[in-house]
């Protein structure tokens, strides 16, 4: 991707020409593993911003916390890829910092000359307003870290009929396929793929690891970042495996907040990976109706809960009173535009060209990889097909914004207790319905906080059967049936 | 007026339509009340490209590389110079001008094919021979698309098929050939949903991939010009080019085209992107039978119509 420079562009430029180009940033996002929220939100935003997928037309490097050793060349390379003047924005806390046991770089030893957001309490606005203003230099990068680029052997030549000669494609790791990096290393034949490969860990934070190391909240919090784009799921396992440990069980109202919770989590992430598929399919009207449903949702979600709900997941009770339900009829009126939407794609046709009868799935296979959630589901209600998952989605969405809208009537303000942070010795195994399938957490303790933990891990399983998935299909629809399995990469690596 | 003020008016013309499809991209993405950022993104685009390095990739083919976005814009200019604006406003009014137009647009695809076969990358290569299987796909049925109105008027002169339209246009009485007309002219702008060439996430922009800075400038210009320009064949072949009533015929031309083009961006709007096995399904399977009952339609209408008159 490296190039050599023509021209001295930079140094003639006008002062009007820099103030007019401010006007329309296009920029290139690495996800490190934990940018898929603001992401999202920031590609809902119109007017000033465009997201490009070659960094020869980025002006600007957008990168989401945290960066791991493996994924450091390829940001490097891309950034070196990029025409002058350039700009690396950087969002999140430094990796080094949030998981101390990681094998995770520092954005700034990588790209000297980087501008960073730490905190974003103002979201993807906050974000936007920053790539506008951020202004752009011509800068070199000095060193590249070490890069062992994976190979694979490519099959010889067919010479029975007309000769052909199979090309390695490398989709990622940075891609729009998934939340977070993965490499799909696809062996094709003209527009077929032959055969299929992952490359996954580029999002491994050794969270696991990392909660065996703190004590106290500061485990929950841990546990909340195994998926970034599902927090509530993680925190939920975590708290109720440490009650499973207390032999406490929580009041039946505590139980109920969960529950709408997680479904309003799972709800919320539904209809943002709907914004991510309709985009990959260039779909602009089903993109627009997605964010339709998802600017209301997350205003109506941010509001349901006072306080927030990490604030009141916590074991054995909650330290405050919790007022909810105040936006239950809104959430009443998206579950019913949500099924107006899925009445809609079911009978388009032309979404359908593009969407069924492609990635098939069965019920055997799934299960024999032990995969849960909306891809089963769409497997067992249906073909199980990419336009399968798609409506089951919806389904999902629509089921549990139903859910939470008809228990909220059922919620009253308890006074709570004081949290017991505690992990008396045993062990304790929960379940967790997450976005993408059964979140399953091990907890070990020996009195001492947790002394192991092991996480199953819904994307993994999905991640194993991509390879099967994808040999014999056609190389534009590969993009579609990944995105269709809505895999979150830090959830995956752990 | 001489050659070089010819060549300068078409230019600025065809520069001016570009810029005029970029504002209606974004005006019907953002809607109408963001008219002003529709407005002033295209030129902040541009102006972010001219102040960009122009990066030629390692190991590319260097002239091909180099002067794919030229060959483009160059024959996008060529072409324009048949279409007339207005009555007396075109570059030249040769009798074959459709023919013309139709040939001279062919190096467009070209130079398409060369800009991904040239960078050295396997991006672009797929995109090249994506944009070949475009070629294939469209041009056949435009071409029997174009020859309802050039039946009809008894000439392939622009001019006089615009003429011939004064008391009724083509697109009322050729409504297939119009609708035909107009779906090849979205696989040959590589507009949605026949913009797999490009395709943005999956080949990282495709034949444009290793494009930045001014080329990649001059190729979206191209990429918009060629648009404004098969919009603007549109109204010359079937919406009745300048003739209109009360406004001056230029205006009434360029209304049309900008109606037809922002229609077409549109219509893209409904539809996800389409495989290119799909296309060539399209291609094969619908829009060749479809043009070729055209041909024969119009053929029994002008009979019938000649038999009426005798």
């Amino acid at each position: 991707m490296i190039g050599k420079t023509e021209a001295s562009g930079p140094g003639r430029v006008d002062g009007w020409l820099t103030r007019l180009a401010g006007y329309k940033r296009r920029y290139l996002a690495v996800d490190g593993g934990g940018g898929g929220r603001l992401l999202a939100g920031l590609s809902t935003m119109s007017g000033g911003l465009r997201r490009v997928f070659s960094p020869r037309h980025a002006e600007l490097l957008l990168i989401f916390e945290p960066v791991s050793h493996k994924l450091a060349p390829s940001i490097v390379e891309l950034y070196q890829a990029m025409p002058q003047p350039r700009r690396a924005l950087g969002v999140g806390e430094p990796g080094p910092d949030r998981f101390p046991h990681a094998d995770l770089v520092r954005l700034e030893d990588l790209l000297p000359g980087l501008e960073r957001i730490s905190d974003s309490p103002g979201g993807p606005r906050q974000i936007e307003q920053r790539m506008r203003t951020l202004p752009l230099r011509p800068d070199q990068v000095s060193s590249k870290p070490e890069f062992v680029e994976t190979t694979i052997p490519v099959p010889g030549k067919q010479e029975r009929e007309i000769a052909t000669e199979p090309v390695v494609l490398s989709l990622g790791p940075i891609q729009s396929l998934t939340a977070g990096p993965l490499r799909l290393l696809l062996t094709c034949d003209g527009e077929q793929v032959v055969s299929a490969q992952t490359e996954a860990g580029y999002a491994a934070r050794n969270v696991a690891y990392a909660m065996t190391q703190a004590c106290g909240p500061e485990v929950a919090r841990l546990a909340s970042l195994l998926d970034p784009l599902a927090p509530i799921a993680g925190r939920i396992a975590y708290v109720q495996a440490l009650e499973q440990l207390q032999r406490q069980e929580p009041d039946l109202v505590f139980r109920q907040q969960r529950e709408a919770a997680l479904a309003l989590e799972r709800a919320q992430n539904h209809v943002r990976w709907l914004i991510g598929f309709a985009e990959l399919l260039a779909d602009d009207r089903l993109t627009v109706a997605a964010r339709q449903l998802d600017a209301p949702l997350v205003d109506a979600s941010t509001a349901f809960w006072e306080p927030s709900p990490t604030e009141w997941i916590v074991p054995q009770g909650s330290p405050v009173l919790v007022r909810s339900g105040r936006h239950k009829d809104s959430l009443a009126r998206l579950a019913t535009e949500i099924c107006a939407l899925r009445s809609r794609l079911e009978r388009n046709r032309v979404l359908a060209l593009r969407t069924a009868g492609i990635g098939v799935l069965s019920v055997h296979l799934l299960r024999a990889a032990g995969v849960s959630g909306p891809t089963l589901y769409a497997s067992e209600r249906g073909r199980g097909d990419v336009l399968g998952r798609l409506l089951t989605r919806l389904d999902e969405a629509a089921a549990d914004l139903r859910q939470v809208a008809a228990s909220a009537s059922t919620f009253r303000s308890v006074e709570g207790r004081e949290a017991v942070w505690s992990a008396p010795s045993g062990k304790a195994e929960v379940t967790v319905a997450g976005p993408r399938g059964q979140i399953g957490l091990s907890l070990a303790s020996h009195g001492e906080g947790p002394g192991q933990v092991t996480w199953r891990r819904p994307s993994t399983a999905l991640l194993s059967l991509i390879p099967e998935l994808l040999a014999g299909q056609k190389l534009a629809d590969a993009e579609v049936i990944v995105a269709s399995l809505d895999l979150a990469m830090a959830e995956a690596d752990g | 007026m001489n050659g070089f003020s010819v060549a300068l008016l078409v230019f600025s013309g065809l520069l001016f339509g570009a810029y005029s499809i970029a504002v209606l991209e974004q005006l019907i993405t953002l809607g109408l009340r963001h008219l002003g950022v529709a407005l002033v993104s295209p030129l902040a685009e541009a102006a972010a490209l001219l102040r960009q390095e122009n990066l030629v990739p390692r190991g590319a083919d260097s002239l091909l590389f180099r002067s794919s976005p030229f060959v483009a814009l160059t024959a996008v200019a060529l072409a324009a110079l048949v279409i007339p604006l207005g009555p007396g406003l075109f570059g030249f009014d040769p009798s074959i001008g459709l023919f013309y137009f139709i040939v001279v647009l062919g190096p467009f695809v070209i130079a398409m094919m060369n800009a991904g076969w040239s960078q050295n990358a396997k991006e672009g290569l797929f995109g090249a021979f994506r944009a070949a299987a475009h070629l294939l796909s469209y041009e056949v049925p435009l071409g029997f698309a174009a020859i309802g109105p050039v039946m009809a008027a008894e000439s392939l002169s622009t001019v006089r098929i615009i003429e011939a339209q004064a008391g009724l246009w083509y697109g009322v009485w050729q409504p297939l050939g119009f609708a035909i007309y107009l779906v090849s002219a979205l696989f040959m702008t590589y507009r949605r949903p026949f913009d797999i060439p490009q395709a943005g996430s999956e080949l990282e922009g495709g034949v444009l991939a290793e494009y930045a800075g001014p080329r990649l400038l001059l190729f979206s210009a191209a990429l918009r010009a060629i648009f404004f320009l098969l919009s603007a064949m549109g109204v010359v072949l079937f919406l009745g080019g300048w003739h209109g009533p009360l406004l001056p015929g230029s205006i009434w031309f360029l209304a049309k085209t900008f109606a037809l083009a922002a229609f077409l961006l549109w219509i893209g709007r409904f539809l996800p992107r389409l495989r290119h096995d799909q296309m060539l399904s399209l291609a094969w399977k619908g829009l060749l039978p479809a043009s070729l009952i055209n041909v024969a339609l119009v053929g029994i209408l002008i009979l019938i119509r000649q038999g009426g008159g005798s």
